[in-house]
């Protein structure tokens, strides 16, 4: 078992214990404000794999590089899943605070076309022919990714929306209680180390398979 | 002779405009889609009236999924046909590139030409604005053609066919869609839109295009 997992374990442990006993309830969300620690991590860790998909379909394309071409599906894959935990959390955190599961706020926008692009991604590579699949996924993941900066930075600037500031807001200055803050720095940490261990496992365990650069995933 | 890339764009584009006036099949099918699709619409509403923000993402609705029945044949129907290695073989990559997105975007604006007037017509839309309805659809059919042209040249030799076109398109050309159902929505009379709305469409076409010739090398000279 390589040290990544026993990291991203003491890391899990100690984050759980800080939220549940340590972090206190926020002015005006009480202690929903509990769920956060787990929404945003998930959330930055979707986007994160998509821009490490589109990074490494960028060098299946410039070096035929296979081993990229499965970490890029393996990163995919991971980020679907994170994007659905990413939705679900807010939707049930939107319910909690706004009153309503979805209301097509900026950023549940942004996170469910997130959700249509990995859908997207993973049903062209199950429909093109083994020959194609890497450069066909490589070119779709790179295309897409050009709607990222649309997504995340002016949809939400366009059109209103009921989520907070960015942490670090417009005038550059970090306006949150230093628990909370350190909480989330750790809780992102953590779930960038689970990330980077599962995509370690899953790319291994396909290459011990196939006994080749995971050509097949 | 080779032909400038330019020069081969505009071959490739009349080819492409001769053989599907010749075939017929692929208009037929775009524009009766568009207008069965049309049709449910106004026959559902039964004279209702609806506010600008509906009416303009009805508009959109339906002109993207009639363009969904054409903006991908142009790979389609040369990998139906057999003819995909000879022009892979005589076309230089940007010259196809672009000629088909000339061609798509001739298809596209022709659609839009034939359906908008009959939107208007059928759900008593009144344009306040038209100018903005103008930009907003010759901005919104360049980003469809440019993008459709590329993600149809991905689809081709794709064992699922039916949806998976559409499946790739909807997330790529949403912030085409997005502020040009604004756009309308303020040709229509609505509070949504604004200048900025056009310029940033007109910078995703911009980005896609560039986008697009880049990544298509890699498809076309692929083997």
């Amino acid at each position: 078992m390589p040290v990544i997992h026993y990291i991203a374990f003491a890391l899990t442990a100690a984050v759980i214990f800080t939220v549940v006993f340590v972090v206190p309830p926020a002015e005006g969300l009480g202690n929903y404000v509990r769920l956060a620690f787990f929404h945003i991590p998930v959330a930055w860790v979707s986007v994160l794999a998509f821009l490490m998909s589109a990074w490494w379909g960028q060098k299946v394309l410039r070096h035929h590089d296979m081993l990229a071409d499965a970490k890029s599906a393996a990163s995919a894959r991971l980020g679907f899943i994170f994007t659905v935990l990413a939705t679900v959390s807010g939707a049930v955190f939107s319910k909690l605070t706004w009153g309503s599961y979805w209301n097509w706020d900026p950023r549940q926008t942004t996170i469910f076309v997130l959700l249509l692009i990995y859908g997207a991604y993973l049903t062209l590579r199950a429909a093109i022919p083994t020959q194609r699949r890497a450069r066909v996924s490589a070119v779709y993941a790179l295309f897409s990714f050009l709607t990222v900066p649309f997504l995340v930075f002016i949809i939400p600037r366009l059109y209103f929306s009921l989520h907070p500031q960015p942490v670090i807001n417009g005038s550059g200055h970090i306006e949150m209680d230093p628990v909370f803050l350190w909480t989330l720095i750790a809780a992102l940490l953590d779930m960038t180390i689970i990330y980077w261990g599962l995509l370690y496992h899953i790319v291994c365990g396909h290459r011990h398979k196939d006994g080749k650069d995971g050509e097949t995933i | 002779m080779i032909p400038s890339a330019f020069e081969g764009a505009r071959i490739v584009m009349c080819k492409e405009l001769r053989v599907s006036f010749r075939q017929q099949a692929g208009w037929c099918a775009m524009l009766m889609f568009a207008l069965t699709t049309l049709a449910c619409v106004s026959l559902s509403l039964s004279g209702g009236i609806l506010e600008p923000k509906l009416q303009a993402a009805l508009l959109w609705v339906i002109l993207f999924f009639s363009s969904m029945a054409g903006a991908d044949r142009g790979f389609a129907d040369e990998d139906m046909a057999g003819t995909l290695p000879t022009l892979r073989l005589y076309g230089a990559s940007q010259s196809v590139l672009w000629g088909k997105v000339g061609y798509t975007f001739c298809l596209l604006l022709i659609l839009a030409a034939f359906l908008v007037p009959l939107y208007l017509i059928f759900l008593d839309v009144m344009i306040l604005r038209p100018l903005w309805l103008l930009a907003a659809i010759i901005v919104g059919m360049a980003g469809l053609s440019i993008a459709g042209t590329l993600l149809g040249a991905l689809a081709t030799g794709a064992s699922v066919r039916g949806g998976i076109f559409t499946v790739l398109m909807l997330p790529v050309i949403l912030p085409v869609f997005l502020p040009g159902i604004a756009l309308t929505d303020m040709a229509f009379g609505g509070e949504g839109g604004s200048g900025s709305y056009l310029l940033g469409m007109i910078l995703y076409d911009l980005m896609l295009g560039v986008a697009a010739s880049l990544l298509f090398d890699y498809l076309w000279y692929d083997d």
